[in-house]
């Protein structure tokens, strides 16, 4: 091989990998994260990916949800001073574009990621 | 290879690697949509728009959804509906053009579906508590009692007077008024200048799918109404997506789930299906049309349902029915794709 078809080759391996990681940088970040908003205000961000359990506390605009977080790649809200009791009757969110809405205290809990994701969700 | 064919080789690779990130860049959205998130209506309003004058679009939508609550709230002073309410067993009341129309529009539906959908249930439906969240089983007594003066027909419609018959009667059309906000956004949609490339609108689970005539092929999510999650997607264009299902708003009492969508044949919480969801392109109010529509198929079994559809299909595109087994079917040339590991 000559020096200048090992530089060509060069180029083209470089202009492949760079297109590759282009694709791989402009893409959402892996790994499943929950974001809470209170009246619509991003607050907490909680990684699903995350194994230890945990609960935490979510100021709403009337009073405190609290949301489990069991590590299994899940969160749902297990208390809230609301009702009806729609958030806490919400299955656990785990998938993107999952979410657990409590209206009362302006709460929302949206999962995003990656996945096949729909553009929305008729429910 | 001689100097000059070198320099050609690299600089035609890096516009190569130039062409390729911009095209990379913009197919997982560079310029990224903007989403805002309102309460209103005892639900959320989510709007997503990308291209256009993002921001002031999704502030114009929630302007425009306010405005349906004032003319329709059944709690507001001075809504339409509290003034035809508090009208109820005297005479007519003037109503705006717009709200004669909605209701004509409701009311035809009603008809259509053998008063499947009934916005003057709602005498019943406060029965349950479902105004108050004051929950209960009514006793057969109340109910039937209540029942005697909670139907369509009590509603009288001449122009823009209207007048209900009994001093008893209400009417309420919380049940459709997310689906006409979503008819009055695509109105203004089609209107705004310049256009935005797409519009998602999320009220309360209804969607309006909107991209500018662009044929867009959308990928709707199903809710699963038991797990989390969704069971699935079907795909559509353009379109207005109502769903009406048992799962969000309800309360157990002895063990029996009682959903809000009163079957107005029997007085009860619906049990036929667990949600049904109404896919609507094309026609006057098609978002409130398919909205009544939504509860009047899910107040139907799966025979009722296709007598309805049949009537009604050249207004609705397709619906997904996920029935009270927890089987699922559709009807119209819609398909429903599962998730994989459902």
């Amino acid at each position: 091989m000559k020096r200048s078809d090992r530089v060509t080759a060069i180029i083209i391996a470089v202009a492949i990998i760079l297109l590759v990681s282009s694709y791989a940088l402009f893409r959402r970040p892996a790994g499943n994260t929950a974001v809470v908003s209170v009246d619509g205000v991003e607050t907490a961000r909680i990684d699903l990916l995350e194994r230890t359990p945990r609960t935490l506390e979510v100021h709403g605009t009337s009073g405190v949800l609290l949301l489990e977080v069991p590590g299994d790649g899940s969160v749902r809200v297990i208390q809230a001073p609301c009702p009806d009791q729609i958030c806490v009757h919400t299955k656990a969110a785990r998938t993107a574009g999952d979410t657990i809405i409590c209206v009362p205290n302006r709460v929302v809990i949206a999962v995003i990621g990656r996945g096949e994701v729909p553009d929305a969700v008729a429910q | 290879m001689g100097r000059s064919r070198r320099i050609l080789i690299a600089v035609s690779s890096i516009v190569v690697v130039v062409v390729a990130l911009i095209v990379t860049a913009r197919l997982v959205g560079a310029a990224p949509p903007v989403t805002d998130t309102y309460f209103l209506m005892d639900t959320v309003l989510t709007v997503k728009t990308s291209g256009g004058d993002a921001g002031a679009i999704n502030s114009r939508l929630h302007e425009l959804a306010q405005e349906v609550e004032s003319l329709t709230s059944y709690y507001q002073e001075d809504s339409d509906t509290m003034r035809v309410n508090n009208g109820a067993g005297s005479g007519p009341v003037q109503v705006s053009a717009d709200y004669a129309a909605l209701l004509r529009t409701v009311l035809d539906v009603s008809q259509l579906s053998s008063g499947k959908v009934d916005i003057a249930i709602s005498p019943v439906s406060s029965l349950w508590g479902f105004t108050t969240k004051q929950f209960r089983v009514p006793s057969a007594d109340e109910i039937q009692l209540a029942l005697s003066y909670s139907q369509h027909t009590q509603v009288r419609l001449s122009g823009q007077a209207v007048s209900l018959q009994d001093r008893r009667a209400r009417i309420d059309l919380s049940g459709i008024a997310k689906g006409y906000s979503l008819d009055v956004m695509q109105k203004y949609l089609r209107t705004v200048s310049p256009q935005p490339r797409q519009v998602i609108v999320d009220f309360g689970g209804n969607l309006l799918l909107y991209s500018a005539g662009r044929k867009t092929d959308w990928k709707v999510g199903i809710r699963d109404p038991r797990g989390s999650g969704i069971i699935g997607y079907v795909r559509s264009g353009d379109a207005f997506v109502a769903t009406s299902g048992d799962y969000e708003r309800y309360f157990e009492q002895g063990g029996k789930r009682y959903c809000h969508i009163i079957d107005p044949a029997t007085g009860f919480p619906s049990t036929a299906n667990r949600s049904v969801t109404v896919i609507t392109q094309t026609g006057d109010l098609a978002g409130s049309v398919g909205d009544a529509l939504g509860k009047a198929f899910f107040c139907s079994t799966a025979d009722e349902q296709q007598s309805l559809f049949d009537l009604v299909d050249d207004r609705v595109l397709g619906i997904v029915v996920i029935a009270a087994d927890g089987t699922e079917r559709t009807l119209g040339p819609i398909s429903l794709t599962r998730t994989a590991g459902t």
